[in-house]
């Protein structure tokens, strides 16, 4: 009876505190919102966005043609013809574009010529009667690709690793064509066996989730959602703690303590109220996610595991409320504990992975943000939504969830308790 | 009224950082029934005295038994039988004066049924029925004053302490406090009433307690009291002789 009274009491001081409610509610619907949409760009930058890149292709031959074929099928470059590789040059500089090809002149020919070289000497020293060639250490065909020096390194390498392919499939034609050429002594000039390569070898991209037909890519909806959900409930600290402080400050508090037997019944009364208010935010974003992110032009969010999910908003919602009571008993001024709340709260979720993904972090944060909270909640979202696990393997996360909020809420009672006698 | 319900022996407390006692080896006995005014100057060591009575501060030194049990240890018990109206509004200013009863109520273990009786009785009695919806944050210090001694009634205690209950408020509403406390008198519940106004004391108490400095300067009957010093007419001018004329901090 004493808890309910408790949690009805904090119903009411809460629906009757505007500010408050907007805090809890509105603030991490705006940031959920907010962040989703300004790290939509940044994600789409690793899985979808188009890259424009400069072509200034002066070999007109062979090579550009291959290169030109090639990337028009692709999903992630697209070429932009240039003539001029000075104002190509000016134009990556300036970050107008983000890289340009330049294939320099006599680039097909040159590399043509170093291959019917080198087959011809593999064929002589293979003892068949062929002409030697007369100069095959020319040095190698220089193509050129400049970078914006703001790209980030991922592109560059997978740029130059694309264009390092199509030319070494290419060349792999020509050498093809040349040993036939050599072996029918040049009868036939033309390549009668065509060179697929993607009949010889394979590399084929798949999820490794456990439904991996499911398979969803991370993107800023599936990063946000969970990981400012998480933010938010954490941010409880600010209500709960503002309240608390503000009751002993007031003198209601001082009555609940000259009550007998009042402490724990308010403390758990407390934690239930904003357990369930950190419920609520969760389902809240959770829906944002669902249904406002589409109607901004991001992905919908992508659930995994009922279960799991329930489960791990329970043990977020647990560690987050116990957090926030343990500050608000301990510090005794709410400048105190509101700045160590809310500063802690940003370091914890940082160091879970929250605004950055853990594995980007040095390997000392990385090892550090094994003890924060947030990672272990954003690990399981991550689990449940991306990877699609079932419950049991995030378990052993949400234990420490577990394990950490009601060590929270034992020692927020202790503490309580000893002030109340001094 | 010859049973000691409160009984406090030799006590001392000295808080951290303090150059003096604020109380210093004082003993002190509260007869059933019996009004006590709780009498000092400003840092008398009043409502230090008043804070270890309920349990929430413990003593460095002595003993303090309430209802004959040593308080340290059974605050619990002990609180169930004491109300107290700190000098604080110990009310929460954003729930209505029902509210802010119920919930109390509540906690003191009172049933839904019991409350829906008491509290709108002792609304009508303090005048402020016609307000019980009101949140409390709207009401004049009289008022909220009127609403902090109700919430200590509600459990209907043995023992009520009152610190300094009618600071603060208008005639209307001291007078109505004072009436009421007279009315509690009949009613056989102890009473220790700590207060500045020494006419209102007088008026309330049959005992009087004058501590300053923390220590306690006299104790006993306000007429026995007065009898010792025939110099004095009034509790003031006993008050007065007693401390002495000197502004304190």
């Amino acid at each position: 009876m004493k808890i309910l009274a408790t949690y009805y009491k904090e119903f009411l001081l809460l629906i009757r505190d505007v500010g408050g409610m907007a805090v809890i509610f509105l603030m991490p619907l705006a940031l959920v919102i907010v962040m989703a949409l300004v790290q939509d760009a940044p994600f789409r930058d690793y899985q979808e966005l188009k890259l424009d890149v400069i072509f200034v292709d002066q070999d007109q031959a062979e090579l550009g043609r291959k290169l030109s074929q090639s990337f028009a099928q692709s999903t992630h470059v697209r070429l932009i013809s240039k003539n001029d590789s000075s104002e190509s040059n000016r134009l990556v500089r300036n970050g107008t574009y983000k890289a340009a090809i330049i294939l320099p002149t006599h680039a097909s020919a040159a590399l043509q010529e170093k291959t019917r070289q080198l087959i011809a000497r593999v064929l002589h020293q293979a003892g068949l009667p062929t002409a030697l060639p007369d100069s095959v250490n020319r040095p190698a065909i220089g193509v050129t690709i400049l970078f914006d020096p703001a790209i980030k390194s991922n592109y560059k390498q997978a740029l130059t690793g694309a264009v390092s392919k199509i030319f070494a499939d290419v060349q792999t034609q020509w050498v093809i064509d040349e040993l036939q050429s050599q072996l029918t002594e040049g009868e036939s000039t033309h390549s009668t066996l065509p060179f697929d390569p993607s009949q010889m070898i394979q590399v084929v991209q798949k999820d490794a989730g456990e439904n991996r037909n499911k398979g969803i890519m991370m993107n800023s909806v599936q990063h946000n959602v969970p990981a400012w959900t998480m933010f938010a409930m954490f941010f409880i600290v600010f209500p709960l703690a503002g309240n608390f402080i503000k009751e002993r400050e007031e003198g209601s508090m001082l009555r609940l303590r000259l009550i007998g037997g009042s402490q724990l019944p308010v403390m758990v009364g407390k934690f239930l109220f904003y357990f369930t208010i950190c419920l609520a935010q969760f389902v809240l974003m959770i829906l944002v996610g669902i249904f406002v992110m589409p109607q901004l032009g991001l992905n919908s969010l992508e659930l995994g595991d009922g279960l799991g999910m329930v489960v791990t908003a329970c043990a977020v919602a647990i560690a987050a409320t116990g957090y926030g009571l343990v500050i608000a008993v301990f510090f005794k001024t709410p400048q105190q504990a509101l700045s160590f709340g809310s500063v802690s709260v940003v370091i914890l979720s940082a160091l879970g992975g929250v605004w950055v993904p853990v594995y980007v972090m040095p390997e000392f944060l990385q090892m550090v943000s094994r003890f924060s909270p947030l990672q272990w909640g954003l690990e399981s979202f991550n689990d449940l939504f991306l990877r699609h696990v079932s419950v049991i393997h995030i378990l052993p996360n949400i234990a420490k969830l577990l394990f950490f909020g009601l060590a929270a809420l034992l020692l927020s009672v202790l503490i309580h308790r000893s002030r109340t006698i001094s | 009224m010859s049973d000691v319900i409160v009984s406090v022996d030799q006590i001392t407390k000295q808080y951290r950082g303090s150059q003096s006692p604020a109380i210093s080896n004082l003993t002190l006995s509260i007869p059933s029934g019996s009004v006590l005014g709780l009498l000092g100057p400003n840092g008398a060591g009043k409502s230090t005295l008043i804070m270890m009575l309920c349990g929430l501060l413990r003593p460095d030194a002595g003993t303090i038994s309430v209802f004959n049990l040593p308080i340290a240890g059974n605050e619990t018990q002990a609180r169930k039988k004491i109300g107290v109206a700190p000098q604080e509004i110990a009310l929460f200013p954003t729930l209505t004066a029902s509210e802010n009863l119920f919930y109390f109520g509540r906690m003191y273990g009172l049933s839904s049924l019991f409350l829906k009786k008491v509290v709108p009785d002792y609304l009508d009695k303090f005048g402020l029925l016609p307000k019980s919806g009101k949140r409390v944050e709207t009401f004049s210090g009289g008022m909220k004053r009127r609403l902090n001694l109700i919430a200590a009634l509600l459990h209907q205690p043995q023992l009520l302490i009152l610190d300094e209950p009618t600071t603060g408020v208008d005639v209307q509403s001291r007078n109505m406090i004072v009436d009421f406390l007279q009315t509690l008198k009949t009613k056989n519940t102890t009473i220790i009433y700590s207060s500045h106004f020494l006419e209102e004391a007088e008026k309330i108490c049959s005992h009087v307690a004058i501590l300053d400095e923390g220590n306690l300067l006299s104790s006993g009957a306000i007429e026995s009291l007065k009898a010792n010093h025939p110099e004095c007419s009034t509790l003031e001018e006993l008050f007065l002789k007693l401390t002495g004329k000197n502004i304190r901090d």
